[in-house]
């Protein structure tokens, strides 16, 4: 009741009209709501700084932060720190990578299969993110999307114990090609560097196909239709045109891929073998045993996300380079 | 002339081939995999003989089983809905505003989901316990909402760039202040984004494996509990659970595409 005098009261100050009753408009005439606004919106700068506290905290300490305290970990001799000790900092943790091979060849290892398993998704899905965009009506266009959609919802486990199910010695690949006669014992897939690259680059094609995709649905079918006109065949038109012009899609398209890859645990656990242990799972044994290796794990990890930019960081540098030298 | 369409068409057979392939070799391996919980043996391997729903009935007659099925789907959502939140408030500051340091902001907000599996668990784990946070579903919902973040915020400020700056400029004349401005025309304009993001941070946190292994206590979600099963041997039953899992993923992942696709067309008319 009270709200309704002050509403009636209020006409003058606000423009919010008199007879205003909704919602909204008692809401604005309400006193404390006026006073609340007014200190928030009193000038430009404090509704800015109110604005953006919030999330410039979040992301300090939230984003920025785990990152921070990794880096910071694996500078010390010990984590957590034991009572009445004292943390000193240090180097060793790195210097531990370079004095084994047990812990720099999963290294290489890793880096290695992340970058044939990106560079063997994208031999595989360009043809069909170019099919999907220039040879589809649009309409059929978002369905075929769709239709690749799906299975990329179900899980990394589920989707990595599906294709143990495939490769396995009594699998549906085995079978097949028992039926057909090609082999009288089954092929050991599994455990192997192909079952796991089988593996990673079921996962990560959507991530290499969408931004191929897009890069390819921009490209204007006028400039196809003129190469042809001025007599480039298909594989000219593809080298010339289609290949050039979507740089862009293949850069951003590799790096997910390649940095996803790189940080691939359950699958390389489940579908390789002993002789394809890759670097995440170093990593996680040190955080398997008793806290004290934690230094030692962090290390890595910083080692392995340094890697891992450095090398998309100079490729994307690269294919930059390369845009700019066939616009020229 | 003729020719070129002749060529034309031999390409497009080709590519139309390599498109049905792919579309064998992602279906498939799930086709197959839900095939095999139908199995009558424990054995799993090609031919199936006989089938039987009994795996199914364990499942779903299996207590443990089904209260993983809820704590996944509890963690979903809590951590959906704080990424939301953020993420959004997040957008809302980055979209069409120039400010000294907006650039260092927007790479700190794509941070988490460039930052590989193994390596954002490693840093969670690390960071928790400085904070004192015991593994468990605490940890798990705080380094699922982190991380799906950025996907919210992406999504936000893409539909906020297309919202027309005269909408607002109107309701400002019209007498409302900023706030009600953003919660009458900014906000509503929001909400299929929203409602798009919150789908796919439902379905990133059920499908999460790493960051749920490493902060996890002694309760696991879904996907950590089919990879310690898979550790022990393959069995029909998991193929049980999984299928169920898949089941409930993509479910939300296609009712999802269709709500956005009917709100698209209504915002196109």
């Amino acid at each position: 009741m009270t709200h309704d005098a002050s509403v009636r009261k209020d006409s003058g100050g606000n423009a919010v009209p008199a007879g205003d009753r909704t919602f909204w408009g008692r809401v604005a005439n309400w006193g404390p709501y006026q006073a609340f606004s007014a200190l928030l919106t009193a000038s430009p700068r404090r509704q800015f700084l109110i604005l953006a506290a919030f999330p410039i905290l979040w992301l300090l300490t939230q984003h920025l932060g785990p990152m921070l305290q990794m880096l910071r970990v694996s500078l010390t001799d010990a984590y957590p720190v034991a009572p009445g000790t004292q943390q000193e900092f240090t180097l060793e943790n790195y210097m531990r990578f370079f004095g084994d091979r047990i812990f720099w060849m999963p290294f290489f290892r890793t880096l290695t299969f992340a970058a044939v398993f990106t560079f063997c998704t994208l031999i595989i899905t360009y043809p069909v993110a170019y099919f999907l965009a220039r040879h589809v009506s649009r309409r059929n266009q978002m369905l075929m999307l769709l239709l690749l959609l799906v299975p990329f919802w179900v899980g990394e486990i589920v989707r990595t114990y599906a294709i143990m199910i495939l490769l396995g010695n009594t699998g549906a690949v085995n079978l097949v090609l028992k039926w057909l006669g090609l082999i009288d014992r089954p092929i050991p897939f599994m455990y192997t560097s192909f079952s796991m690259g089988v593996g990673i680059v079921y996962l990560t094609a959507l991530y290499m196909l969408l931004p191929l995709y897009s890069a390819l649905e921009k490209l204007p079918q006028s400039m196809n239709e003129a190469a042809a006109d001025l007599g480039a065949g298909a594989w000219t038109r593809f080298r010339r045109i289609s290949l050039p012009m979507t740089i862009e899609g293949i850069s951003s398209g590799c790096t997910l891929v390649f940095l996803i890859s790189t940080g691939f645990y359950a699958t390389p656990v489940l579908l390789g073998g002993p002789s394809t242990t890759v670097f995440a799972e170093t990593i996680a044994g040190f955080f398997h045993v008793a806290g004290d290796e934690w230094p030692t794990g962090a290390a890595f990890a910083v080692i392995m996300f340094a890697a891992a930019l450095l090398i998309t960081g100079v490729f994307q540098k690269l294919m930059n380079m390369l845009r700019k030298g066939d616009t020229k | 002339m003729n020719h070129r369409v002749e060529l034309n068409r031999g390409n497009r057979i080709f590519l139309a081939c390599i498109y049905w392939a792919f579309v064998l070799y992602v279906f498939v391996p799930l086709i197959l995999m839900i095939l095999m919980g139908f199995k009558d043996s424990k054995f799993i391997g090609f031919p199936i003989r006989s089938w039987t729903l009994d795996w199914y009935k364990g499942v779903f007659s299996d207590t443990d089983v089904m209260f993983t099925f809820g704590y996944s789907v509890a963690i979903a959502i809590l951590s959906t809905l704080i990424s939301v939140i953020v993420g959004t408030w997040i957008a809302v500051l980055l979209q069409g505003r120039k400010f000294w340091g907006r650039a260092v902001t927007f790479a700190l907000m794509v941070l988490p989901a460039l930052v590989p599996g193994i390596i954002s668990a490693i840093a969670f784990r690390i960071y928790a316990r400085m904070l004192g946070i015991e593994p468990g579903m605490g940890a798990i919902v705080w380094a699922h909402a982190v991380h799906n973040v950025p996907f919210v915020s992406l999504v936000v400020m893409a539909r906020l760039s297309t919202l027309p700056k005269s909408q607002i400029e109107a309701a400002r004349d019209l007498g409302a202040d900023p706030l009600i401005a953003f919660l009458r025309v900014t906000l509503p304009y929001l909400v299929p984004a929203i409602l798009g993001a919150s789908i796919f941070c439902l379905l990133l946190s059920l499908d999460d494996f790493v960051r749920s292994f490493f902060l996890g206590g002694y309760e696991p979600t879904l996907p950590v509990l089919i990879f310690a099963m898979l550790r022990s041997g393959m069995s029909p039953e998991i193929n049980a659970i999984a299928t169920v899992a898949l089941v409930l993923t993509a479910a939300i992942g296609i009712w999802a595409e269709r709500f956005t696709r009917r709100n698209n067309k209504e915002t196109k008319v």
